[in-house]
């Protein structure tokens, strides 16, 4: 029989090969991935990476592969999936044959086609390569400029900070995160960073990058001139999809998949960034998380196996800024009401996002059990907002019975 | 060579209940799974957080901090971000004392 190919050497892809022999599967496996190393985990890069504090956490042992008669072809770039010939084709014209593909491709950063944005000491985060320039223009500067100020931004932010860089960001949005968080969670990330000494301007954008050869000034949409030794652009991200969309597979705002992870083409599955997953609570979403990739990767092992299960995982992340230990879960891009438990001042509290009644998603800042514990709460309606915010009252309690 | 070292006391975990506890230099986690005890390294092997603060499902235990889950059975990872195991430890209940085997 012909492999089961995984065409994505991230978190995502790696986690699907390793899940396949975990789970006793003896056939044949290959992994395709673009980057010349083993499958590395990115949560680091932004922070104990970046700050030179570990170096890299593979997702797998190097060896594994090996060990495991899994052909990872590393530093090879798939071009398309033809799926009614059941092949791969790479750059190089191979055509590796698979009985079931999946595509891990992930995501790319964002480009934002700026005057300027080519020279050198304007950067971005994405690889190991780019945490390294980060750290080595870090080592020799002492002002950076940020554009954007997502989790990435943020992080990086604050990993600078610790580095003891003075830190300036532009964000075109009135707070950090405002489009994922909204503006009252958002100013809570704000002052984290404000009482960390970061300099942060609201409401205006990058409009080019100046510099004699090399950067030295981001001049805004506004006419303020930023000065700093490096900048770093995170504007977001956007699904790898050329593989499927070069080939034989349907792309729409990154690869439709059902609820257990196919595409509509038969024998072709789609996990991690890549993803739009028709999610039984959220409804078609694409997922950039870690822990999004990890348990996607594990659960196409299965349903390749036969389990065929839909994926429902209410979706988790974390994000440690400074002393701040951030999480959230759940998903909302709307929502109407806001229960608060804790205190937002003193930077220890649990939001829920409800939209009629409906729990969506919770965020948390230094309440770490609190997310975990009202991830089955997700979805549910009729909860009552005073019991969430009970501070004292353990959300355990409030889950719908088992069975 | 191994020895019991007294943590605590006796019934003093609940069924379900997860707790921590300080045995020379190391921190413990011991857990009431059904009215069996387990034991293990309390701090998460991926960023040592500590466990007794996690989550206990079953015989798994879940990081706060970053989601790794841990089988308390064996210590293995069996999920998250974590890949290297807790080391377990055989637990008892003394007379009214709570005891783990320490090597010295």
């Amino acid at each position: 029989m012909a492999p089961i190919v995984i065409v994505g050497g991230g978190l995502a892809g790696a986690t699907a090969a390793g899940s396949l022999r975990d789970r006793g599967y003896e056939g044949d496996v290959v992994v395709i991935g673009e980057e010349p190393v083993p499958p590395y985990e990115r949560p680091p890069l932004s922070k104990e990476y970046l700050r030179g504090e570990s170096g890299h956490q593979l997702v797998r042992p190097a060896e594994w592969y090996r060990d495991n008669a899994v052909d990872a072809r590393l530093g090879v770039r798939a071009e398309r999936v033809h799926a009614a010939e059941r092949a791969i084709e790479l750059a190089d014209g191979e055509r590796v044959p698979f009985d079931q593909v999946v595509i891990a491709t992930g995501a790319r950063n964002r480009r934002i086609d700026l005057p300027g944005r080519d020279l050198p000491g304007v950067l971005d985060l994405r690889f190991a390569h780019d945490a390294d320039a980060i750290r080595e223009a870090a080592a020799r500067g002492t002002k950076a400029v940020l554009v954007g100020m997502g989790f990435i931004g943020a992080e990086v932010a604050a990993s600078l900070r610790h580095l003891g860089l003075d830190v300036t960001v532009v964000e075109f949005f009135s707070t950090p995160l405002e489009r994922v968080l909204g503006p009252q969670l958002g100013g809570a990330i704000e002052a984290l960073h404000r009482d960390h000494g970061v300099e942060m301007i609201f409401g205006d954008a990058a409009e080019r990058f100046d510099g004699d050869g090399r950067f030295e000034t981001l001049v805004t949409r506004e006419g303020r001139r930023v000065e700093g030794d490096f900048a770093v652009v995170g504007v977001g991200v956007e699904p790898v999809t050329e593989v499927a969309a070069h080939g034989d597979v349907p792309v729409d705002g990154g690869i439709p998949v059902d609820a257990t992870l196919r595409t509509s083409v038969d024998a072709v599955w789609a996990i991690g960034d890549v993803a739009r997953h028709d999610h039984p609570v959220f409804g078609p979403i694409r997922v950039e998380h870690f822990d999004n990739a990890l348990k996607m990767g594990d659960h196409v092992a299965a349903n390749l196996l036969g389990a065929n299960a839909a994926f429902d995982d209410p979706h988790w992340f974390w994000s440690d800024q400074y002393d701040a230990e951030i999480q959230m879960a759940g998903f909302a891009t709307g929502w109407d009401q806001t229960v608060i438990r804790g205190s937002v001042e003193e930077r220890a509290f649990t939001a829920f996002l409800l939209d009629g009644g409906r729990l969506l998603s919770v965020f948390s800042m230094n309440r770490k059990h609190d997310v975990r514990r009202s991830m089955p709460l997700i979805g549910m309606r009729h909860l009552d907002p005073a019991q969430l915010a009970d501070a004292e009252l353990d959300l355990r309690r409030l889950r719908p019975p088992k069975g | 060579m191994a020895d019991w070292v007294n943590v605590g006391s006796a019934g003093e975990i609940a069924d379900g209940e997860l707790s921590s506890y300080s045995a020379g230099e190391r921190q413990i986690a011991i857990a009431n799974v059904d009215g069996t005890l387990y034991a293990f390294d309390d701090l998460c092997t991926h960023q040592q957080c500590s466990l007794a603060e996690g989550e206990l499902e079953d015989t798994t235990v879940e990081c706060p901090c970053h989601g790794s889950r841990f089988d308390i059975r064996t210590g293995q990872a069996v999920n998250g971000p974590a890949s290297d195991p807790v080391d377990v430890f055989e637990v008892r209940e003394q007379d009214a004392e709570l005891q783990v085997l320490l090597d010295e």
